[in-house]
């Protein structure tokens, strides 16, 4: 998939936010969103580089992907199952 | 070669180690340290950090130990030095900003902390992991407090995402910089090396003045350092994960590492290669369940306990600097207060479990208890019955 034109339907920013503060924006927010939509999270913390594609893929959910963004923080997708 | 060499370098120093592996590692490293002179523990340091601003003050007449001939002074920071070089080479060191919301919980989580483990006599490491594997009572009830103290932490942190937002903490990079940026991540590596070269030219300096066994207590915190940085290995995750998103990964993680500890101190103190009661002193029950209780809210409140505000501080996370600060400071003026008022004998006793249970009952019981754990954490990932939200 190409994440950089990639159409997220929701954004969580957590940026300069660490451990477990992303984690629990991001749980909260999918339970929020419909199936099959794409959820964007934004962040800073290095922890989130393995903890979000663990997470995502966890049920029937599926992470996407991430992507360095230019401005110095990760952009990931997770997909709601 | 070079691109073996480059990929090898990846595997080790870039890539995020497995967490059973870092289990492993930290339970020879630490039957390492209990062999070279006593168990391994962390809040003692802090605690004599502690001593030395109220004794630089003026609160305090006794002037304490010297941190560099402090063993678990050296330890800690060997751990926040072994974490410092870990992020080097994986250029990843970077001085990280946090929202101001952030910052008070940070203070608010060291103060719980440092007064947590000031009752139960250790932290996570002092007073869990290490009292555990040398089969202090204590260990277990400071066990029972932490799980109970993540769960309310854990209750906190989602009561304040719904009232109290924080607002994201973010600085584009200015352009003019961006060649002296892409310049520094080059280097980050060499000076990461370097720091490692320089904990060992620190070892020598200490054995050439017949303090060999110090030294190995700053290398030995270097190594654990350096391990729980590359695994991100966090002790929180193993009472808070289970509540959280169900995940039993830290939970078999610790197990492992507690279970390789324990045996290998069994073995040691039974065969009494070290006194059978080394590192049993934990206040059983009402000072550990009471104070892991506190420590638990704490280490969620801040996000680190106090080994990974260690490695956290070395990554350059500025809301764990604020958490070290007032760690050590609440340490040490609890620590004084329950010694000065007395309550400190108040809240138990040391108790050996060979002695209350016998050798032969102990080993087993305590082997079964780690496997019942790591079983019921499986059983929650599956049903997420203790799943807060």
């Amino acid at each position: 998939m190409d994440l950089e034109n990639i159409q997220s339907n929701s954004v969580v920013d957590t940026r300069g936010l660490t451990c477990p503060m992303p984690l629990l924006k991001t749980k909260k927010a999918l339970k929020g969103m419909a199936s099959g939509e794409i959820l964007e999270i934004l962040g800073t913390d290095p922890g989130s580089k393995k903890d979000l594609p663990d997470f995502g893929n966890k049920g029937r959910n599926q992470f996407v992907g991430m992507l360095d963004a230019s401005e110095g923080h990760t952009r990931y997708f997770i997909k709601k199952g | 070669m070079k691109t073996e060499i480059r990929n090898y370098y990846s595997a080790v120093f870039e890539q995020e180690w497995p967490a059973w592996l870092a289990g492993i590692l930290i339970a020879i490293i630490a039957l390492m340290i209990f062999l070279w002179q006593s168990p391994w523990g962390i809040a003692a340091g802090y605690h004599n950090w502690g001593d030395w601003f109220y004794y630089l003050v003026g609160a305090y007449d006794e002037r304490p130990l010297n941190s560099w001939l402090h063993p678990v002074s050296l330890s800690d920071a060997g751990i926040l030095i072994g974490a410092f070089a870990s992020a080097l080479m994986a250029r990843q060191f970077k001085i990280r900003p946090a929202p101001k919301l952030e910052y008070a919980k940070g203070l608010v989580g060291g103060i719980l902390m440092g007064s947590g483990a000031a009752m139960a006599k250790g932290c996570n490491v002092g007073g869990f992991f290490s009292a555990v594997a040398m089969m202090s009572a204590g260990g277990f009830a400071m066990m029972i407090g932490l799980g109970a103290g993540a769960w309310v932490g854990l209750r906190y942190l989602l009561w304040e995402m719904e009232h109290l937002p924080s607002q994201a903490v973010y600085s584009k990079p200015k352009d003019e910089t961006t060649s002296k940026a892409v310049d520094w991540l080059k280097i980050q590596p060499y000076l990461g090396g370097l720091v490692a070269i320089g904990v060992i030219v620190v070892f020598y300096v200490y054995a050439f003045f017949d303090k060999t066994q110090l030294g190995g207590w700053l290398f030995f915190g270097f190594l654990i350092g350096l391990i729980m940085h590359r695994s991100r290995f966090c002790f929180v995750r193993a009472f808070r994960d289970p509540f959280m998103t169900g995940e039993a990964k830290m939970v078999k993680a610790v197990a492992i590492s507690i279970v390789i500890y324990f045996a290998g101190a069994s073995v040691i103190k039974w065969a009494y290669l070290q006194e059978p009661a080394m590192g049993v002193y934990h206040p059983f029950a009402l000072g550990c369940s009471i104070g892991g209780f506190i420590f638990g809210i704490g280490m969620l409140l801040a996000g680190g306990c106090a080994s990974s505000t260690l490695w956290r501080v070395g990554e350059g996370q500025t809301k764990l600097m604020v958490t070290l600060v007032t760690f050590t400071l609440a340490n040490s003026l609890t620590s004084k207060f329950l010694l000065v008022s007395g309550l400190g004998e108040k809240l138990g006793k040391d108790i050996f479990l060979p002695d209350a249970l016998t050798w032969q009952i102990t080993v087993p019981l305590v082997l079964a208890f780690f496997l019942a754990w790591v079983l019921v954490a499986m059983w929650n990932e599956e049903t997420e019955k203790f799943v807060v939200f």
